[in-house]
């Protein structure tokens, strides 16, 4: 079995771009990619493309091969994995596999969403068909799912409203020193407590801030001085637990290995603020109920998060092997951890059902 | 939200009625019915209609719209198990938000959930209201 690396990482900033499409926002990432490795000449077997959306928010379907011929790579295989947010982290196992099996020597991963076309609420209807269809029929939203998510967690653990802040204060401050961040200014309890309530208790700061992106990642066999290994990526899967729990990252803690948590760096997909506490206990890295509370001593989301950082939809996870990849080759631009030699990235849908964890190691 | 006459006939199943499944292997409810089981996977289940009697464990108050659904904010989403032990979510109506409570005694009531204004179509659905004990 081949060993696999991320060889190259590309991103743009998450924004919400008018003048650009999806194609545009692809385009532009490519070129900051080709800033740091000639695609060209050092080949590419197969492209893969992760995106949740496209047809309902940009008309348009087969995006694979039309943006392989948009880069130039008309003949290159391409195709588009959707498995809502949690795509990215699709794509990212499936290029993985291809390169382990041997299938392929190199393959190039696109992440993009484009989601500020429209106005929220038929945004909120697009995001609504990622429920069961009892839900979706009946006019439920995620975000109503994520408030009875936290809902229950607040009775469980007996904790206030103000906990949940701790979450959008910790990763606004992150956000603030990456340039390619979304949001980059810091918030206070008051702002967050007075900020729309969406679905009570969920308000719009415990919300990922879903905007438009495309980042790349070229993964190899071949190692390089620029070289990040991808030591595994395990997937998952489960249903609705309204304990609450997340059973499918329940089961990734027992097939990832979580340890010396200190210089580790992890990047967890924290659609709401309420699933970023169940996912960090579920996977051991802080005890049940008191997550929120002890995030200054956690490696966690550097990035800003989806929160803060932006949350391009299926693209999330492409973001996040980038960063991580910038993170322990040391170029990372924003808050940046010294001394770690691994990370761990969790890549979910925005309810936690299908998930992701790939273990990096520098 | 579109919406065409096949589909509305097919979702009576579960906009209609609360038909579910039981599993003869492990006794797990799902609902809509599943004809396998997506607890154990097995595919012995009894095809059994719900009572439409429970209890709401917690809910929230949505104030975000969806396309169709914009006239029903705020609108109330409920966690509600039935007695026949299915968790489900859906509507609650009949009630003003500040009395509602959990623990309250729900059952399962037949009201508009939809109307498509392009073609006339009316979407009905199961949602629950609030029961004196
Ligand atoms: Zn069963």
């Amino acid at each position: 079995m081949m060993d696999v690396y991320a060889n190259a990482a590309s991103i743009i900033p998450i924004d919400r771009y008018y003048e650009y499409d999806l194609y545009d926002l692809v385009i532009e990432s490519f070129k900051n990619l080709e800033q740091q490795y000639d695609t060209s000449s050092r080949g590419i077997d197969l492209i893969i493309v992760a995106n949740a959306y496209s047809q309902k928010l940009n008309s348009n379907s087969l995006i694979g091969p039309k943006i392989a011929k948009k880069l130039g790579k008309t003949d290159i295989p391409s195709f588009r994995v959707e498995n809502g947010d949690a795509s990215g982290g699709t794509a990212l196992l499936m290029g993985y596999s291809a390169i382990k099996s041997g299938l392929a020597k190199s393959v190039m991963i696109i992440g993009v969403e484009k989601q500020t076309d429209y106005p929220s609420k038929y945004f909120n209807e697009v995001l609504s068909t990622c429920l069961d269809e009892q839900m979706y029929y009946n006019g439920v939203t995620p975000h109503s799912i994520a408030a009875i998510m936290m809902k229950k967690y607040m009775s469980k653990y007996n904790v206030p409203r103000e906990y949940f802040a701790n979450w959008a204060i910790k990763m606004h401050q992150n956000a603030v020193e990456n340039p390619f961040a979304y949001l980059r200014f810091t918030v206070d309890l008051n702002t967050i407590l007075s900020s729309q309530i969406v679905s009570d208790p969920i308000r719009l700061f415990d919300i990922g801030a879903r905007a438009d992106g495309a980042s790349i990642v070229i993964l190899s066999s071949e190692k390089t001085s620029e070289s990040i290994k991808i030591n595994k990526i395990e997937s998952t899967q489960s249903r609705l637990d309204f304990s609450p729990s997340l059973p499918s990252i329940k089961t990734l803690r027992s097939k990832i290995e979580i340890k010396d948590v200190n210089r580790t760096l992890f990047e967890i997909h924290d659609s709401y603020s309420v699933i970023a506490a169940i996912m960090l206990e579920e996977l051991g890295i802080t005890e049940p109920g008191k997550s929120l509370y002890n995030l200054d001593s956690l490696n966690v989301n550097l990035s800003g998060g989806l929160k803060a950082r932006g949350y391009p939809g299926g693209a999330s996870a492409v973001y996040q092997l980038s960063e991580v990849y910038m993170q322990l080759l040391g170029t990372f631009k924003g808050k940046k951890i010294t001394d770690a030699e691994r990370s761990i990235i969790i890549s979910s849908d925005d309810l936690g059902l299908v998930s992701y964890g790939i273990e990096l190691t520098r | 939200m579109k919406i065409a006459p096949p589909q509305v006939w097919r979702n009576k199943k579960f906009m209609y009625k609360l038909i579910a499944s039981k599993c003869r292997k492990c006794g797990n409810i799902d609902f809509p019915y599943s004809p396998y089981c997506t607890k154990c996977g097995n595919s012995d289940v009894e095809k059994t209609e719900l009572s439409g009697k429970g209890k709401l464990v917690t809910f929230t108050v949505s104030y975000q719209s969806r396309e169709g659904f914009e006239k029903s904010l705020p609108s109330i989403i409920g966690l509600i198990r039935l007695d026949e032990g299915a968790e489900i979510i859906a509507p609650i109506v009949d009630t003003e938000i500040d009395k509602l409570k959990e623990n309250a005694r729900v059952e399962a009531t037949l009201r508009r959930v939809y109307t498509d204004s392009y073609n006339g179509l009316i979407q009905y659905g199961i949602k629950f209201r609030v029961v004196e004990e």
